[in-house]
């Protein structure tokens, strides 16, 4: 897998938002074992120091625990705390953003919603419906 | 532990001092990128940690000995570079067999299994390959030999971009199974810096940094907009005895607009802050950040063609 290089994002931390997607999605389930270092290192073709770093991101915010000799597992917590996280974080920055640009192209906020409620409809259209 | 200290290391060819009162330090089982312009003294260090050449001053110890005519060190040292000699009448599968009995770690089955993976013909003569396939081979070497101390002058040079991707990465994870310390000399940072530990930065013999590559990837930001936005956010926003010395490049590359890169360390503010004043804010890449690094001048080579 490759990230994106020009990402203002360092690489560690691009591969601890890879593992909380991996938790969010279920791919890995609770106290399942994480991924270690080395794994990480030779599936993204990185330095084990930058995954051990990625990890240590994960295990500081209590997303992951550590079993003495065994590894990482995934804590009991870890996806609902992401998810709260994501919403809070990434998706209240995303919507800033947004209305950020939309300020910017003198977007209204009627229009704004509009669109917004337009793009719902084509990403659900024809899908399993809303979520 | 250190595996490697140099202590005011100096060496003079006559009146050249390719190397010039550097002090360094390179831990164990680390992955060091060893990376500096044209003429920078990489050659001239690997050639002296790998005890080819007796420094002038100063002290330097690999593995707590000094390596100039050190049989240990040799024993335990491999240096894969372009002037590697083999005999002229050997094969390259001559060479393989026999380079295996100087190394006492070769592992011969990655040795073998990264040969034919590179399509290496094993009835050709070293001295008739081609430059991107003389490394390759060489490269194979580097990798099988396992040597606690792997150095590799400039080891993709001719290799094809394919090549040189399947060099990292078996390089990495050959490192993975089997630690040693390595020190890669390389123009091509961008490539080669997601397997590195840390980076040695030289300039004109001297050190110009050496740090992980994860506190190198925020050591600095650049910003790029309207030029009296930018100008505004420098006096306002960095420390220092004078704004200048956090500067390290300076480009104005449309009519009103200005690109600067600036140092971390010198932002008394989040850049966060900056990015809502319209000022875009850009990660700068470790490759380029070692050109600003190692520039003589803040504008590049831009300067040479301004006029008046």
């Amino acid at each position: 897998m490759i990230f994106k290089p020009d990402s203002i994002k360092p690489i560690y931390v691009q591969i601890a938002e890879w593992l909380e997607a991996e938790i969010l999605s279920g791919q890995l389930a609770e106290d399942e074992r994480v991924y270690s270092q080395y794994q990480l290192a030779e599936m993204f073709t990185i330095n084990p120091a930058t995954a051990a770093k990625g990890l240590n991101l994960l295990a500081d915010e209590g997303m992951v625990y550590k079993k003495r000799g065994l590894g990482m597992f995934v804590s009991t917590q870890a996806k609902e705390y992401i998810l709260t996280k994501r919403k809070q974080q990434v998706l209240g920055q995303m919507v800033k953003d947004l209305v950020a640009e939309a300020q910017r192209l003198g977007v209204q906020e009627k229009e704004l919603l509009q669109m917004m409620k337009q793009a719902r409809e084509e990403i659900y259209e024809g899908g399993d419906g809303e979520r | 532990m250190s595996e490697i200290e140099g202590l005011h290391l100096t060496k003079a060819y006559g009146e050249l001092h390719a190397i010039q009162d550097l002090s360094f330090s390179i831990e164990a089982n680390t992955i060091t990128g060893l990376i500096g312009r044209n003429g920078a003294g990489k050659t001239t260090l690997l050639k002296m940690i790998a005890g080819h050449l007796r420094p002038t001053r100063g002290e330097l110890k690999v593995f707590d000995q000094r390596p100039f005519d050190n049989l240990v060190i040799a024993g335990n040292t491999i240096f894969v570079n372009d002037s590697m000699t083999f005999p002229e009448s050997f094969t390259l599968q001559n060479i393989l067999k026999e380079v295996a009995t100087f190394y006492p770690n070769w592992n011969q089955s990655i040795a073998q299994g990264l040969f034919d993976y590179f399509q290496l013909n094993p009835h050709q003569c070293h001295s008739n390959l081609s430059k991107g396939s003389k490394s390759t081979f060489q490269a194979v070497i580097g990798i099988a030999s396992r040597c606690p101390l792997t150095l590799m002058d400039e080891p993709t040079t001719g290799m094809d971009s394919a090549v040189r991707k399947d060099f990292y990465r078996a390089l990495l994870k050959d490192y993975i199974e089997y630690p040693r310390t390595v020190i890669l000399s390389s123009h091509l940072l961008g490539e080669l810096e997601d397997i590195l530990e840390d980076i040695l930065l030289l300039d004109q013999g001297t050190k110009k940094l050496q740090m992980s590559t994860l506190d190198m990837k925020q050591y600095a930001l650049g910003f790029r907009g309207n030029a009296q936005a930018i100008e505004a956010l420098l006096r306002g926003h960095l420390r220092g005895d004078t704004p200048e010395e956090g500067i390290l490049r300076r480009e104005e590359f449309a009519k009103g607009s200005l690109y600067v890169v600036v140092k971390a360390e010198n932002l008394a503010v989040g850049y966060e802050r900056i990015r809502r004043q319209d000022v875009e804010v850009m990660p700068i890449a470790l490759d380029d950040l070692c050109n600003y690094l190692t520039a003589k001048t803040k504008g590049g080579i831009d300067d040479v063609f301004k006029r008046g």
